[in-house]
């Protein structure tokens, strides 16, 4: 089969994003010249709440012009074997629209169920201006290896927040691409549990004035989990703001990478980033590497800053809750809950945080 | 008929990183009693309530500690808290991400049953204690003791101190930091879950404010590690007007 991915497939093993999990590791049968038949998942909606959805929120398959308007170039520099994999293996493209001046009170959910040995989506997101939604998208379902390709962007003035959860599952190769209107307030959430291995590749783009990105992460590893996250975020646009708080706690034997890119392009004025990578080890069989990185090319910023810090549970904290009759496993479990809820609690209303409380709760045993 | 001590303390010594704090300090509270605790700086009054609760960095080299007639020494820090012992820490713990509810309604679960940490009393016990400690509803989803302010963090101690409702409740320094009408309602905090029941309290403190509120059965003075003098309530008013140096100087005379 011939495909633009396979100009890209022979990735650089040197660069950032494959130092961790190197392309040959993430693509589904560790042939990276293949291009492997896949299914496609089931791409539902619901609300939260049971009710129906409403008029003006529609999922259905994305016509070339939709395409060709919210599908973006799917340059992700040396990491762009992944997207264009996705692209080239996913058999159809949906558009998840929600129109202008769209008020949705009830969390939506994007339900999208895998199967079979490999299966992938192409899903674009049209967020209309001056919507007001949080969306959840759960990946759900049984396949061995599920990529999801997601692209868009957020209308001008619009509040959303958008949250990505898989709570169970074998692989997964997730990549967004999402950019921001003028104004646009975003919370972008990220809740991944005992998935076995994730490569995900998170990207937004704040092009134009006064947008506003609060990237989140809470992720839980367990057993052998390999679990690796990018995350970039491109300030181009006047008067812009960013922040990344990503939480990982990390059990068992796994393996647990963050790596941030915060650039600001010339031009990019009154720029005001921080990235803060916080990694709470549960085992001493555990590993965990941050990696946080800035590209600043403008020098009239606000601020531009990161951090990482790694440790285990605070035996002073552990105390604490002993001497308020909780024993060890309690103890821990509930701190354990609780660093990863400090991300969680920021991800959206707390109709969404007590949805998502509920789901990845039970988790928690695992480590 | 002698009355089972609720809190026994004989020949207690314990030593951080080998290095002995408490050099032997005996302490017997009847139930229903609150005693004090004074000292100065470094005298081991703190490090007294954190090895009655088992803290980790402590080891305990000699003596032996009951409550209701039960080997406390013997115990882990939730096995002592589930038996009754209470802690107020003089600078409690901070754990962002977990909301004051949770941890109240997990805390009296794990202490008190499930029971006790659900339903109308449950609720009507927490709306009650907050109102008299002066802490809004919104306290409840705060997270534990994150950007409390000193007095808040303190005024929480006592809450859950009214929730839990131990039998002996320690109180470190509880005072310190809290202005007159902060004192005046830890006080009643504690009269609140002590007086008129079978539980105690040893109150550790620089100063006599709280103990002009909180009236004790008992004041002891605690210095380089032991308990050199003790007495009534007037023991108090000395040391506050008269400071520790005519002790030191009669605990040498009598060496």
């Amino acid at each position: 089969m011939s495909s633009p991915y396979l100009e890209h497939a022979n990735t650089d093993k040197a660069a950032h994003i494959w130092r961790y999990t190197p392309w040959k590791r993430a693509h589904p049968t560790g042939t990276i010249n293949e291009v492997p038949q896949s299914e496609s998942p089931e791409i539902s909606i619901s609300l939260v709440d049971g009710t129906s959805v409403p008029d003006g929120i529609t999922i259905e398959p994305a016509t070339e012009s939709d395409i060709e308007r919210l599908g973006h170039e799917l340059d992700f520099d040396h990491g762009t074997a992944a997207p264009k994999f996705i692209a080239a293996v996913a058999k159809k493209t949906m558009i998840l629209k929600i129109e202008n001046k769209i008020k949705v009170e009830t969390p939506l959910i994007v339900t999208i169920t895998t199967s079979g040995d490999i299966c992938a989506s192409r899903l674009l997101i049209d967020i209309g201006s001056q919507v007001e939604a949080e969306i959840i998208t759960l990946i759900e379902g049984n396949a061995n290896w599920t990529g999801i390709l997601r692209e868009g962007q957020y209308g001008s003035n619009s509040i959303i927040n958008d949250v990505v959860t898989q709570i169970t599952g074998n692989r997964l190769v997730r990549c967004d691409a999402l950019s921001l209107c003028r104004d646009a307030q975003v919370k972008a959430g990220t809740v991944n549990a005992s998935s076995s291995q994730a490569k995900i590749d998170i990207r937004h783009w704040l092009n134009e004035p006064g947008s506003s990105l609060k990237v989140n992460g809470s992720i839980l590893s367990s057993n052998e989990n390999h679990l690796d996250s990018h995350i970039e975020i491109t300030h181009s646009g006047r008067q812009t703001h960013s922040r990344l708080e990503w939480h990982s706690a990390c059990g068992g034997k796994s393996n647990t990478t963050g790596t941030g890119m915060l650039r600001i392009d010339a031009g990019a004025k009154g720029a005001d980033a921080g990235q803060l990578f916080h990694n709470l080890l549960l085992s001493e069989k555990a590993k965990a590497n941050s990696i946080p990185e800035l590209e600043v090319l403008e020098s009239e910023v606000v601020g531009c800053g990161h951090g990482t810090a790694n440790g285990p549970i605070d035996e002073q904290q552990l105390f604490y809750l002993s001497t308020r009759g909780l024993d060890e496993e309690q103890a821990r479990a509930a701190l354990i809950a609780a660093f990863l809820n400090t991300p969680l609690s920021d991800m959206g209303s707390n109709l969404l945080h007590g949805w998502l409380v509920e789901r990845i709760e039970k988790h928690l045993n695992l480590i | 008929m002698s009355v089972t001590p609720l809190l026994k303390i004989e020949g207690l010594k314990a030593s951080i990183d080998e290095t002995e704090i408490l050099k032997g300090i005996d302490l017997e509270i009847l139930p229903g009693e609150v005693h004090a605790v004074m000292g100065r700086n470094g005298s081991g009054k703190s490090t007294t309530a954190h090895v009655l609760m088992g803290h980790p960095d402590y080891e305990v080299t000699n003596g032996n500690v009951k409550l209701d007639g039960e080997d406390l020494l013997e115990m882990e820090s939730y096995e002592r808290a589930r038996a009754g012992v209470f802690l107020s820490f003089q600078y409690p713990h901070s754990v962002p991400g977990l909301q004051v509810g949770n941890f109240l309604r997990r805390s009296v679960s794990a202490i008190n049953g499930e029971e006790a940490a659900k339903g109308p009393e449950f609720r009507n016990l927490l709306k009650e204690g907050m109102e008299q400690l002066g802490l809004d509803r919104s306290f409840l989803a705060r997270y534990v003791n994150d950007g409390f302010s000193g007095g808040e963090k303190k005024r929480f101690e006592i809450l859950q101190m009214m929730l839990i409702k131990p039998k002996l409740a320690i109180l470190d320094e509880t005072d310190s930091g809290l202005d007159i009408d902060g004192i005046r309602t830890v006080a009643q905090g504690v009269d609140a879950a002590i007086r008129g029941s079978n539980s105690g309290a040893l109150i550790i403190t620089h100063y006599n404010r709280i103990l002009e509120h909180v009236k004790p059965d008992k004041i002891h003075v605690l210095i380089d590690g032991k308990i050199v003098k003790s007495g009534g309530p007037e023991l108090a008013n000395k040391l506050e007007e008269r400071g520790y140096d005519w002790i030191e100087k009669e605990v040498m005379a009598n060496e």
